[in-house]
């Protein structure tokens, strides 16, 4: 409309627009400006005075039909998978006490009073231990049965299990481990409770229905201590011992009900027909499992024979010599699933799900510590006189046999000097003797008890003659088994033994020495984990101290020599668990013993 | 002894939904005894909400798919039934108006705790307060203010020796054990 109100007079339109820039809007206002114009209007002017012309149209519409259409959300079909569990009926053990009578909160006081009102839990565990399904667990089902449970803690306190010592965080883990699991080794280091934790996962399954029978076996020596451990841990479940003349086990072997039996090493053998007849257990247990590490022998053969579901290890040392030493352990637990020749990293690889292995200096951060002290002592002139003489005439004879030479001559010669380092055998100088009575003197003055580890009796002998001040008490293998508990009791409490005196043999598995501050390494055992597990007798759970180790080491002689050879093996112990590195051998090995006194493997036996 | 499977009188049910970024919802129902232990586990494959839904729904899809589809679906299929429902997840207290059976949330800053990839979904629904069990605020429906008298009650009863908030970690494990999909790689 403007664009033809200003082409119509002619004028310059731009100019208009510029000056009147409202113009345009008048014809829409409802109202018209008063405008004195004077004369006769002209252009622009007279249109405004003219009313406008508004042409319109009438429209005229046809009825719309207005339809709709209807949505139907369909029904979302929801997928589901469903489990049922089972439960044991016997889950609980101790007889429930009532809950205190009800106090309800009043519910018209929302969010307040009713945390005071209300009984809260008791008491929250302070750990949660979850028990974890194997890996090779397949079926979804069984996975969730045990990724469901709850925590190990709240299934324990539920369950009213009580313990005779609240377990470490650690022990649960452990506990949580063996559960879900049929294959297993637990390889934590010695004196960290793998009894415990074995029996009270035993424990929990009897109760939660997984278990009705159950085969332990130890060596003969910890069947004692396995009986006591049970009724200490598990009071309520019955242990059978097997032992009696022949029909008192076979009856045994055929009792119904009993759920725990246990038998040691050597009775596997003369049991050997029960065992492989129709005897099944739903859970065996070798304690001590080095003992089958030579998969040839007769116990290996018998164990692995066993009718069986479960199969579990309990070893401070799954190698003691060689990864061959795991494999023999396997072909118990999973026959087939190692393999000699397997290299380290793929043997880690394999078996990490299986084996569970702590240390205490992982654990056990508030352990007292255990102090080394390597004693390098001279040999007494007596003692170096007939040592030299002893040497320099051996390594004459080895040298000169030639192709004769074997492994037993170099050993026999390693014997003999080690015990001229305990003991002249002419004089019975010993300069070890000397230091052990200086040292003992200070270990008595101030209460305390030490035990002392030789590998020969004969040496134990003589320290007894020597130390007989200090009441000293032995415990070894000639001993009856009968009469060893009692020793050990009368070492515990009678205040004036301050010594015992203990073969490597006899004394390095599975007792519980924890009140004793002292070791004494006498002389050196051939493999340091057998060390470790003799100090451990001490250095436990339990220890009410610093437990301080003393290494006799005479210097210059051949306990230096195997003593360096024992460090390098002792840093090599633990490359399964690192997957580094691969060791030959942990204890020592042919060509080590050879190397002592610099002679070489005689290419013949290199062969063999 | 008699199996406390069969007092269904203490039978507890715990029931989650969870989202996933790309999966969708998964939904969890685990039914434990007294002791807490469970008797049943019941799960969805992933539910992804349709386009429809999505438009129709708006802002309140979350609670319809989360407590009248997931949540109802699993709790017809349990052949046990619960004497209540806890949930940590507001979005499932709508399952309330579609059950008799009493739903309560547990609220605590750690429920997510449990899975980073399994989050508890966005939800319009506040739920109300009611109060506090075992240091942990309890909430129920606007219209269902009586179920926190019932937790009231029978909590003497029924929750002396279950965690109210530790079966969800449960839940959550095995759902991504039914889902590994579900797992952070």
């Amino acid at each position: 409309m403007d664009s033809a109100a200003t082409a119509s007079d002619g004028s310059d339109g731009s100019r208009s627009e510029l000056e009147l820039p409202t113009e345009i809007g008048f014809i829409d206002m409802p109202f018209r400006p008063s405008w004195n114009i004077e004369g006769f209007a002209t252009g622009w002017q007279s249109q405004i005075g003219r009313d406008v012309k508004i042409e319109t149209t009438l429209f005229q519409p046809e009825k719309v039909e207005l339809s709709s259409f209807a949505i139907k959300i369909p029904n979302q079909k929801i997928h589901t998978l469903s489990f049922d569990f089972p439960e044991s009926p016997q889950w609980q053990i101790a007889s429930q006490a009532k809950p205190p009578a009800s106090n309800p909160a009043n519910p018209n006081e929302p969010g307040k009073g009713a945390a005071g009102s209300i009984p809260q839990r008791s008491s929250a565990p302070s750990s949660i231990t979850r028990i974890r399904p194997p890996k090779d667990l397949v079926k979804l089902e069984d996975r969730l049965y045990y990724v469901l449970q709850p925590p190990l803690e709240t299934l324990v306190s539920n369950a009213k299990l009580e313990f005779a010592f609240q377990p470490f965080p650690y022990q649960f883990e452990g506990i949580a481990f063996l559960f879900s699991r049929e294959t297993a080794i637990l390889a934590d280091e010695m004196g960290l409770g793998k009894t415990m934790q074995a029996i009270t996962t035993v424990r929990m399954l009897l109760l939660a229905n997984q278990l009705r029978t159950v085969l332990l076996v130890c060596p003969k020596p910890l069947v004692t201590n396995w009986v006591r451990e049970f009724r200490l841990w598990a009071p309520e479940i019955p242990v059978a011992v097997i032992e009696g003349d022949s029909a008192k086990r076979q009856w045994m072997w055929n009792q119904p009900g009993l759920p725990v039996r246990i038998a040691n090493y050597e009775l596997l053998m003369r049991d050997r027909e029960q065992l492989q007849g129709n005897l099944h257990f739903d859970l065996v247990i070798l304690d001590e499992a080095q003992r089958i590490k030579n998969r040839n022998s007769t116990t290996s053969e018998i164990a692995r024979g066993i009718s069986r579901c479960r199969s579990w290890a309990l070893t401070g040392t799954p190698i003691e010599n060689t990864p061959e030493d795991l494999v023999s352990i396997f072909e118990f637990l999973q026959p087939g699933y190692l393999r000699d020749g397997m290299s380290l990293k793929q043997m880690g690889q394999a078996t990490r799900d299986h084996i569970l292995r702590r240390t205490k200096d992982k654990v056990l951060t508030e352990m007292p510590p255990k102090l080394f002290r390597d004693a390098e002592l001279d040999l007494t002139p007596e003692q170096l006189a007939t040592y030299k003489a002893a040497e320099d005439e051996g390594v004459i004879q080895l040298s000169d046999m030639g192709q004769e030479l074997t492994i037993q001559h170099v050993f026999e010669l390693v014997l003999r000097l080690k015990q001229i380092c305990n003991f002249d055998p002419v004089t019975g100088a010993s300069c070890k003797l000397e230091r052990l009575e200086a040292d003992l003197e200070e270990v008595a003055a101030s209460g305390q008890k030490a035990i002392v580890f030789s590998q020969w009796v004969q040496s134990l002998d003589r320290m007894s003659d020597v130390l007989k001040r200090y009441n000293p008490l032995s415990y070894h293998g000639r001993i009856p088994s009968d009469k060893r508990d009692p020793i050990l009791k009368e070492f515990k409490e009678n205040p004036k033994r301050h010594v015992l005196l203990m073969s490597y043999g006899a004394g390095a598995v599975g007792l519980n020495l924890q009140f004793c501050r002292y070791v004494f390494l006498f002389d050196r055992w051939w493999n340091p984990a057998i060390e470790d597990q003799a100090i451990n007798r001490a250095h436990r759970l339990g220890a009410a101290g610093s437990v301080t180790v003393t290494r006799m080491l005479v210097a210059g002689t051949i306990e230096e020599r195997i003593h360096k050879v024992l460090e390098e093996k002792r840093e090599l112990f633990n490359a399964l668990f690192a997957e580094a590195g691969t060791p030959p051998s942990l204890g020592l090995n042919q060509g080590d013993i050879f190397g002592l006194f610099n002679l070489k493997v005689p290419k013949a036996k290199k062969a063999a | 002894m008699s199996t406390t499977k069969g007092n269904e009188h203490s039978i507890l049910g715990f029931l989650t939904v969870r989202q996933h970024p790309e999966l969708g919802y998964l939904g969890g129902f685990l039914l434990v005894n007294s002791l807490a232990r469970p008797l049943e586990f019941h799960c969805t494959l992933p539910v992804k909400p349709t386009r429809a839904q999505s438009i129709l729904y708006g802002p309140t899809l979350v609670d319809f798919l989360c407590g009248e589809q997931i949540a109802r679906t699993l709790v017809s299929k349990a052949k046990l039934q619960p004497v209540i429902v806890f949930t940590d997840s507001t979005a499932v207290l709508s399952l309330r108006n579609v059950s008799e059976i009493p739903v309560c949330c547990v609220s605590s800053k750690n429920s997510e705790a449990a899975s980073k990839d399994l989050m508890l979904p966005p939800s319009q629904q506040a739920g109300v307060s009611v109060g506090e069990l075992s240091g942990h605020k309890i909430l129920v429906d606007g219209a269902h203010r009586s179920d926190w008298d019932f937790v009231v009650k029978r909590s003497q009863e029924l929750l002396q020796q279950v965690d109210l908030l530790e079966p969800f970690t449960r839940i959550v494990e095995a759902l991504q054990e039914a889902h590994p999909a579900s797992k952070a790689a």
